[in-house]
């Protein structure tokens, strides 16, 4: 491999990506609906404004992640980074297995959604409850429309989407706060739900940066290096700014009663803020955060699925373009499959199991990513663009940390905050599991069949070189 | 390690392919982009138009301001462009490097697909 040193000519490319462009992107993966709803989580584990404490001690831990995946990031400045990384610390075989349950949370975030957006829709517009399910299948079949049809979002147009949502958001919660007045309750009361909620609230608090770090997948377009490295660092800090002002608002103006049934908190926040005008105003950032995360999911597991066939990992149908140069096959089984999970919440209400998780494998990848670093610490004897300092002891104390986290999140139980519950634990050891045989079972017959095909098409088509003496011959001749 | 006389074959056989392909032009319609490619192996450095899906021009040289830049060693290009190795394994492998949006680096893999959808 061949990575142009730092200080070496980077090439100037006429469309790329700047500081601004790559944090809105980060932001905007890491900020979905779905965050609205993990904010109840956290405030389940840690009542009143520790809630808010719990977002901060969740920011610290994340700017270790931001950390370690800008390291990794510079070693490996490509979209495929996660499997660069992953293959060359753990093997190819595990780095796959890993990397296929990584992006089913991307297929439990669009779900998730496509479900709360629904919802929250169906509620504002007063209209019956299964007609939540007509508007899942309207916007996951617009995205699908616009995805088959190859419509991108413009970066410009995604980096106002982003700042409307974070903007929007926090201005609402501003004024929810200035509204009710000002007495903060139970600010530090991390652990007074049991010895283990504050650990369970913090993690849940991390889910609400997860994604964040998907950005690394856009640094090929990157102006510099760099340009990834701050996104990395800035996205947590809006976050963090943006979750604190919800939280607060929401447990001042919301009774946690009323929370804990509700998939669309942050429409109650809005109609206690500012009545009819303020649930219409939190109902239209939902549906913007939708186009962040049906357009950056779509594009990053479509490419993921297509890229993976194209490799041979996968049926190579799903490699197959429509004329618009879409991975059609892997966009339309993306949309059915998140449309499917999406109907399994409508029914079972177990909205709440998706947060969970989807928090548990995030912690999951970020324990991984942290061990990642750690082997190729020793491994990968090159220039880093973005050296974490005490790399090894932080990276260690990160495993630790993500590992505990995860625990924390695979076995809380969504509904009852004073229970354990191993039903997300069992989620992720299916997905896992599922994953792990389809790497060992079917993808060695996936790759002997792309090879026989490789090798029925014909012999090279490249003309043989002559070799070194002959051309002296003919010289001499 | 292949030469300019070696790539400017390889380079015209994949403009012939791709040039003659239509469902290819047809996919690629509306992509006009100025590749540049570099030899990790050597200072060889070579240019790529394309113009609406077709390609108009190969040249040595940098030339233009890039959409696309493309570095490997001269070996791998050679067999990219007679179809002969795969794109996608060698860019996950990163024996392939590339800079340029998604989008960019997919449409010029679908070049390869859709020309030897078996390489």
């Amino acid at each position: 491999m061949t990575n142009a040193p730092p200080g070496s000519l980077e090439p100037t490319l006429r469309r790329s990506v700047g500081t601004a462009t790559a944090t809105a992107t980060s932001a905007g993966l890491a900020f979905a609906a779905i965050d609205y709803l993990g904010v109840v989580s956290i405030l389940a584990y840690a009542p009143g404004a520790t809630a808010a404490f719990a977002v901060f001690v969740g920011g610290i831990i994340v700017l270790l992640v931001s950390s370690v995946f800008s390291e990794l990031n510079g070693l490996y400045p490509t979209a495929a980074g996660i499997r660069l990384y992953l293959s060359r610390a753990v093997g190819n075989r595990t780095a796959l297995s890993i990397t296929f349950t990584y992006m089913t949370t991307v297929v439990l975030v669009i779900a998730a959604d496509a479900f709360l957006i629904g919802a929250a829709v169906r509620h504002v517009l007063n209209e019956p409850s299964v007609l939540a399910y007509l508007w899942i299948v309207v916007l996951l079949g617009a995205a699908l429309a616009a995805n088959l049809l190859g419509v991108r979002l413009a970066g410009w147009l995604q980096t106002i989407v982003t700042y409307t949502v974070l903007g929007g958001t926090s201005v609402l919660s501003i004024v929810a706060l200035f509204h009710v007045g000002g007495a903060f309750h139970q600010p530090l009361n991390l652990f007074g739900r049991s010895s283990f909620s504050g650990i369970q609230a913090i993690a849940f608090a991390v889910f609400l940066y997860a994604a964040f770090e998907w950005v690394t997948t856009t640094a090929e377009e990157a102006r510099t290096p760099r340009v990834i490295t701050r996104a990395l660092f800035i996205s947590p800090v809006l976050i963090w700014i943006v979750a604190t002002f919800f939280t607060l608002a929401l447990t001042h103006v919301v009774p946690f009663a009323t929370l804990h049934g509700s998939a669309y908190p942050q429409i109650l926040l809005g109609r206690a803020a500012l009545g009819t005008v303020g649930e219409i105003w939190m109902l239209a950032l939902t549906v913007l955060t939708a186009l962040n995360t049906f357009n950056g999911g779509f594009l990053v597991a479509s490419r993921f699925i297509y890229a993976a066939a194209r490799e041979g990992n996968l049926p190579r149908q799903f490699a197959r373009l429509n004329l618009n140069a879409v991975p059609w096959l892997a966009v339309t089984t993306l949309t059915i499959t998140s449309a499917v999970v999406a109907a399994v919440v409508f029914a079972t209400g177990q909205w709440l199991l998706l947060v969970s998780v989807g928090a548990a494998i995030e912690c999951g990848i970020y324990a991984i990513g942290s061990l990642c670093l750690i082997r190729l610490r020793s491994r990968v004897d090159r220039v880093r663009p973005f050296r974490l300092r005490a790399g090894v002891p932080l990276a260690s104390l990160g495993v630790i940390v993500f590992t505990t986290l995860f625990l924390a999140t695979a076995f809380a139980d969504p509904k009852n905050s004073t229970h354990f519950s191993v039903l997300p634990f069992s989620v992720i050891a299916v997905l896992g599991a599922i994953s792990t045989a389809y790497v060992w079972q079917v993808v060695p017959r996936l790759q002997r069949a792309h090879v026989a095909r490789h090798a029925a098409a014909g012999p090279r088509r490249r003309p043989a070189r002559p070799a070194p003496e002959e051309t002296a011959t003919q010289l001499e001749e | 390690m292949a030469d300019w006389t070696e790539l400017q074959e390889a380079l015209a056989d994949y403009s012939v392919n791709c040039n003659g392909n239509a469902r290819l032009r047809k996919m690629q319609r509306d992509w006009s982009r100025v590749l540049h490619f570099v030899c990790s192996d050597s200072d060889l450095r070579f240019s790529m138009d394309v113009d609406h899906g077709e390609i108009t021009a190969t040249r040595l040289g940098h030339e233009g301001t890039p959409d696309i830049v493309v570095t490997t060693n001269s070996e791998t290009f050679c067999d990219m462009f007679w179809g002969d190795l795969n794109p996608v394994q060698k860019y996950l492998r990163g024996e392939i490097q590339v800079k340029g949006t998604q989008e960019d680096v997919m449409r010029l893999d679908a070049i390869s697909y859709v020309i030897w959808p078996e390489s």
